[in-house]
């Protein structure tokens, strides 16, 4: 156990990347999507009017802003601080489970920043001015508790599918990245061939946690061919 | 007295390439072992099975009596840093201080502050963008400040100056005098850092082709010096390691050691015999021109 806590540490370690650039990229996208809004209410859209809201609300900037950033660190997780951790005498099980405990971390963090942010949103009346950047649809649309589970999952699931492509790349170099890619495109396809048929039907009875049930069968399976590629790694 | 280090007929194999070859090999607790050969000879590839970051294709490694691998009990009592060692992105020096003691139980803030300081290992900048000597100082940090029962350095000296190299030398003596361990050290300055070793390894294409107490390399081979017709006539039926030629002189370093016969023989053909250097040893165990020797001498058993 004091292994894994001792590598949860170490991905800490990294304070800045993990508790202040998600930080800037929100204010980055709020300042961005602000902008954005002062542009149309130049062309003559008004705030708080129908469209206005409709417009504002179907924006995903924070998330693409986020997606990057966050899938980044989920590759670099595992490709550069793998290796550190051998030398610093960590074990392979010690790192998988506590890149996975760090991988936790940092989503229910991020999670609960953009909670707290979409909450002063709301108070403020969008910001005093009718802006719209955390009250969106793809968050869950003011719905705080539909926001966490949301976010918490779309982090966990890009850092861990990160962790999978660059677990690939340590244990076969850059052919790695390669394999999993072809393997997830050919999965995807077949899947495609089999429910084609029924994809009018199914897209009629789609219920939002069915999202939910993907993201999680995603990080299982990124978190398991993780252990799978890092077990048998090694360092050269 | 017990082992360390206890190998025993390991090999490793990548593809085709047999990195090493029926290695056995024990180095005593408390012992500074020098692990000497050519580049690819299979020294990095030793150490790095003796960390767990590696395991051998066939045979055992093991130390402390435990086999390495995925072991969490042994792992904390070794510190390895490769010679190319990467760090996390935008890894800083105080990223490296912050982390390394909760690795390590025996880590020394103290030895730790006067490496950085002496070796004047830049705090902003990051490691990424360090200097091949900056990187080795680091490196040497991580080592000694650890104070792991097992230390491996894998080439420690490189691109470092020779202020840095000389506090490395006095940091080393002074804390493993106050903290005995055993320290593997793998280096081509052999001239510089041989005084330090009390055991000496040389490896050469995956094979352990010296294992003997650093006193007892003299008694591996001896290199006689004179005109190409006496070094010839000398060396002949001889186990030669290596030979060098310049105009009408001829230097042969020879398996052995030379009694008195070979001594009396060599001064009537007006050639000279001399110790051979421990790098020179090193370079004539290196050579493609020999069928592989191997010389095992005072090993510990």
């Amino acid at each position: 156990m004091s292994a894994v806590v001792t590598t949860v540490k170490l991905h800490l370690n990294r304070r800045t990347e993990t508790f202040v650039v998600p930080l800037l990229i929100a204010g980055t996208v709020a300042i961005i999507s602000v902008l954005i809004a002062l542009i149309f209410w130049r062309s003559g859209s008004q705030p708080g009017s129908e469209g206005w809201i409709e417009g504002s609300q179907s924006s995903a900037g924070i998330v693409s802003g986020l997606a990057g950033f966050l899938g980044y660190l989920g590759v670099t997780a595992v490709a550069t601080t793998f290796p550190f951790a051998l030398t610093l005498g960590a074990t392979r099980r010690a790192f998988v489970a506590g890149t996975l405990i760090w991988n936790k971390i940092t989503a229910a963090y991020v999670a609960v920043i953009l909670a707290v942010l979409n909450a002063i949103e709301i108070a403020t009346n969008h910001w005093f001015a009718g802006f719209y950047i955390f009250d969106i649809y793809v968050l869950g649309r003011g719905d705080t508790l539909r926001l966490l589970l949301i976010v918490f999952l779309g982090v966990l699931a890009t850092l861990t599918i990160g962790g999978v492509f660059a677990a690939a790349w340590v244990r076969f170099g850059a052919l790695g990245p390669q394999l999993v890619a072809g393997g997830v495109i050919l999965a995807l396809a077949i899947v495609a061939i089999i429910l084609v048929p029924e994809a009018v039907a199914i897209a009629a009875a789609f219920q939002l946690w069915w999202l939910a049930i993907v993201a999680v069968v995603a990080i299982v399976l990124s978190a398991t061919g993780t252990w799978l590629l890092l077990r048998p790694a090694i360092v050269r | 007295m017990t082992d360390a280090i206890d190998i025993r007929s390991m090999s490793r194999t990548f593809g085709r390439s047999r990195a090493l070859d029926d290695v056995t090999l024990t180095v005593p607790v408390g012992s500074i072992c020098g692990l000497l050969g050519r580049n690819g000879a299979g020294k990095t590839t030793i150490m790095s099975i003796l960390a767990g970051q590696d395991r051998p294709s066939s045979g055992t490694a093991k130390v402390f009596g435990e086999n390495p691998f995925e072991n969490e009990s042994a792992l904390s009592k070794i510190s390895f840093v490769r010679d190319n060692q990467r760090y996390p992105d935008d890894y800083r020096l105080h990223h490296v201080l912050r982390i390394a003691p909760e690795f390590a139980p025996n880590w020394s803030t103290d030895v730790a502050a006067e490496l950085v300081d002496g070796f004047r290992i830049p705090e902003k900048t990051p490691i990424k963008k360090f200097s091949r000597g900056q990187l080795s100082s680091v490196a040497i940090v991580l080592g000694l400040a650890s104070r792991a029962p097992l230390t491996l350095l894998d080439e420690p000296y490189l691109g470092l100056d020779v202020t840095a190299r000389a506090l490395f030398h006095d940091v080393l003596l002074r804390d493993y005098t106050a903290h005995p361990r055993t320290v593997v050290l793998s280096t081509h300055l052999i001239e510089e850092s041989q005084a330090l070793f009390d055991r000496v390894v040389i490896v050469d294409r995956g094979r352990i082709r010296v294992d003997c107490d650093s006193d007892e390399t003299s008694g591996i081979a001896f290199t006689v010096t004179g005109s190409i017709e006496a070094v010839e006539r000398l060396s002949n039926s001889r186990t030669l390691l290596l030979s060098r030629t310049i105009g009408n002189l001829k230097s042969a370093t020879i398996s052995g050691i030379a009694d008195s016969d070979f001594r009396a023989q060599a001064r009537t053909l007006g050639a000279t015999v001399s110790p051979t250097a421990l790098s020179e040893l090193v370079a004539a165990f290196g050579t493609d021109a020999r069928e592989p020797l191997q010389t095992k001498k005072g090993a510990h058993e």
